[in-house]
């Protein structure tokens, strides 16, 4: 019989000090977010104008809200460490190993998610700061919430703050090439580009795709079996001589430059081909029979049958396209700013405003906060859609 | 005996195939050749397409070939061959801890908790997000004196020259260990989907049998759960591999290829991967040489296909 252990109870104050300490600056940085957001809200709403003084009053009712933060902070870690308190004072000594190890995994979980989200909660926070701020210290060296928060930074990367036309000693008018080179440019290019080419990946797959699961052709698993071997081509090799035939067509510097080279997928046919398999032959059979065509065999049973795997390989295609940065580098022209999408627009900031981490933090965010809200969406597309290569290969 | 398909049915065929197939042989087929036929000439002078010369095998003697200076042998293009090595270490690296920490984030996963899904989709988000940009926030956080590293260690270490002066990105021999703990963290999660699927699938009865038998947890882990993961943990490898090949985005945000280290009588870029070092050839209007390094970059897949097809033929399907 197991009776007093030292070493539980130990493991237990341990895990009891983490719990504390790291659910004191996780709760607290959470509701501190919470509390700028709406801090901004009523300070743009006060009809604050300029900047700094919106700023300013941000930071005031940020102040007023920090202790109701902190207060909740308290009373929602209390009641957790009371929970846990009960919970090991009730459970059998023979069970507590178990308790224990119930506890060290969902601590280990939660400090390993918040290590991993937390470059995107640091990008959230920073692009909030005043520029020049980004170096004050404070007493908790995790405390990264801005103390006077603005939305200047989102302003000036999408050059809203140009003064207007006409207006004396105005380098920049609102209608030039350079004014245009911002991130609301940028971000609509991306999204035409984008979708586009999912649209386009997406149908040509599933049409490739139905050749290979449903209908005959000479050599078909020769020819499917070459496909998928050159899967295992990098990339990178196909740099140079896409290159120079983009060029060779006088593509070079347009939108369609951006998304042509990779028209064909062989990942889509292969995950159509994968799905359509699936589809009973006896069904498009039936359909011949009653006399429709192939391409109403495709249109009204294939299609509306693997709209999952559309959707997926759509999704896919989108990002993908969303983060070709190489690609889209080598085929940009600097000099028209419909050509440029936001990697390579952050690329060309980053030199520009090296030193402006806030600035750099809040152009990040327009190429992260759109997928992590499609994300919440659509996770389970996603998640199969990534790893359905290797959990069927 | 299989009939073969009638012409009307290979036309339709086709018709279906044929947008794919267009785009296929024009934008991946054709560049395959195009490449090798490229990497015989070299730019003569400047930038431009036009003004391309016939150089033969040069390019190739260049990359791979060596020459004798002073008794000793001498590469023609050491920066080349010490961008193999830096690919090498960064794969070497960064594969091995990845699947390490996806394998690891999984087996805490694979318990009855509460919340299960959002764990799962916190540690997959970073994933789908694009590398550049994530690259950029890591960059960053790593920055000297203002980034989120050097500000937090301010206040333990003072102005410290390794995170707040210098910062990781600048020292040659943290900057690609600093790129790939940032990769790794990006990456865990879609290992970590592949791993829980796995072990999701492997019955209870066979750990029953187990410990009927006597086995410790560690041994089951060790001779029932890992050799079932072997597909999976081969998966990983294949395209770790395929991933270290073409990194790019990341050196690019985060290092440029720098910060440079002199070894014997070479300076070179001490995160620059072959990747980056094509990029840099592309950039400086090589065309002919940047094709030549990537047909040699393709060999070297090759060739590590060749190996895995011949050593591990059981997972290679």
């Amino acid at each position: 019989m197991i009776g007093f252990s030292p070493f539980r109870i130990v493991a237990f104050a341990v895990l009891l000090l983490i719990l504390v300490v790291g659910g004191t600056a996780i709760i607290e940085q959470l509701l501190r977010f919470g509390s700028m957001v709406a801090a901004l809200f009523f300070a743009s709403t006060m009809g604050f104008e300029s900047g700094s003084n919106s700023s300013k009053a941000a930071g005031e009712l940020m102040l007023k809200f920090a202790p109701v933060c902190t207060g909740t902070t308290y009373v929602v870690l209390t009641v957790i460490v009371m929970l846990v308190l009960t919970r090991w004072m009730r459970t059998s000594i023979q069970n507590r190993g178990n308790f224990l190890r119930t506890m060290f995994l969902y601590e280990s979980l939660i400090i390993g998610s918040a290590i991993v989200l937390f470059p995107f909660f640091w990008m959230l926070a920073t692009s909030f700061k005043p520029q020049g701020t980004e170096l004050i210290m404070k007493s908790n060296p995790f405390d990264v919430i801005p103390d006077e928060p603005t939305i200047t930074n989102f302003k000036k990367v999408l050059k809203l703050d140009a003064p207007p036309p006409g207006e004396t000693g105005s380098e920049i008018s609102p209608t030039t090439v350079e004014n245009q080179k911002n991130f609301g440019t940028f971000f609509k290019n991306s999204l035409i580009i984008s979708t586009i080419a999912a649209f386009f990946v997406t149908l040509f797959s599933a049409m490739g795709g139905y050749v290979f699961a449903k209908k005959e052709l000479p050599y078909k698993k020769t020819l499917f079996a070459f496909f998928m071997g050159t899967m295992m081509i990098p990339g990178m090799m196909y740099m140079v001589p896409q290159f120079f035939i983009i060029c060779k067509l006088g593509l070079f510097g347009t939108r369609w430059a951006m998304f042509l080279p990779h028209l064909a997928s062989v990942f889509g046919v292969f995950m159509f081909k994968q799905f359509m398999d699936t589809i009973p032959t006896s069904l498009i059979e039936a359909a011949r029979i009653d006399g429709a065509s192939e391409y109403q065999v495709f249109r009204v049973l294939i299609i509306p049958l693997s709209m999952p795997i559309a959707l997926t390989l759509f999704l896919l295609t989108f990002l993908f396209h969303w983060s070709n940065f190489l690609w889209q580098l080598i085929v940009t022209d600097f000099e028209a700013p419909l050509s440029i999408t936001l990697p390579v627009g952050l690329a060309l900031f980053k030199g520009q405003y090296s030193m402006d981490l806030s600035l750099i933090m809040s152009a990040s965010c327009f190429s992260i906060v759109p997928i992590v809200v499609l994300f919440l969406f659509a996770q389970r597309y996603f998640i199969e859609g990534m790893t359905s290569g290797a959990v069927k290969e | 005996m299989r009939t073969s398909p009638s012409s009307a049915e290979t036309r339709s065929s086709l018709k279906f195939l044929s947008p794919f197939l267009f785009f296929f042989v024009l934008f991946l087929l054709f560049p395959i050749f195009y490449s090798l036929y490229l990497s015989f000439f070299d730019a003569s002078e400047g930038f431009g397409l036009s003004n391309l010369k016939w150089v033969g095998f040069s390019n190739y003697v260049q990359i791979l070939g060596f020459h004798f200076q002073d008794g000793s042998i001498k590469l023609n293009d050491p920066a080349f061959w010490w961008s193999l090595v830096v690919t090498a270490l960064y794969g070497g690296i960064s594969i091995p801890l990845g699947i390490f920490a996806s394998l690891g984030l999984a087996l805490l996963l694979h318990n009855k908790l509460f919340g299960k899904n959002f764990f799962r989709s916190a540690f997959f988000l970073p994933n789908i997000l694009d590398m550049l940009v994530v690259a950029t926030i890591w960059a960053s956080i790593y920055a000297p004196q203002y980034g989120f590293l050097a500000v937090l260690t301010k206040n333990f270490l003072g102005e410290n020259q390794f995170f707040f002066k210098e910062g990781m990105l600048a020292n040659p021999y943290t900057a690609l260990p600093a790129v790939i703990l940032a990769m790794v963290l990006k990456g865990a999660g879609f290992g970590m989907v592949l791993f829980l699927a796995a072990l999701q699938n492997i019955p209870d009865s066979v750990y029953e049998a187990a410990d009927i038998d006597g086995a410790s947890k560690f041994q089951q882990f060790w001779l029932i759960t890992l050799p079932l993961l072997r597909p999976i943990i081969f998966f990983m490898f294949i395209t770790g591999i395929i991933g270290s090949l073409n990194a790019f985005s990341e050196i690019y945000a985060m290092t440029s290829g720098g910060p440079q280290i002199v070894l014997g009588e070479e300076t070179l870029g001490s995160t620059t991967v072959s990747g980056f070092y094509l990029y840099q050839q592309f950039e400086s209007g090589q065309y002919g040489y940047a094709a030549a390094i990537s047909y040699v970059l393709l060999m070297v897949t090759v060739i590590l296909t060749w190996i895995q097809q011949r050593f591990f033929p059981a997972e290679s399907h």
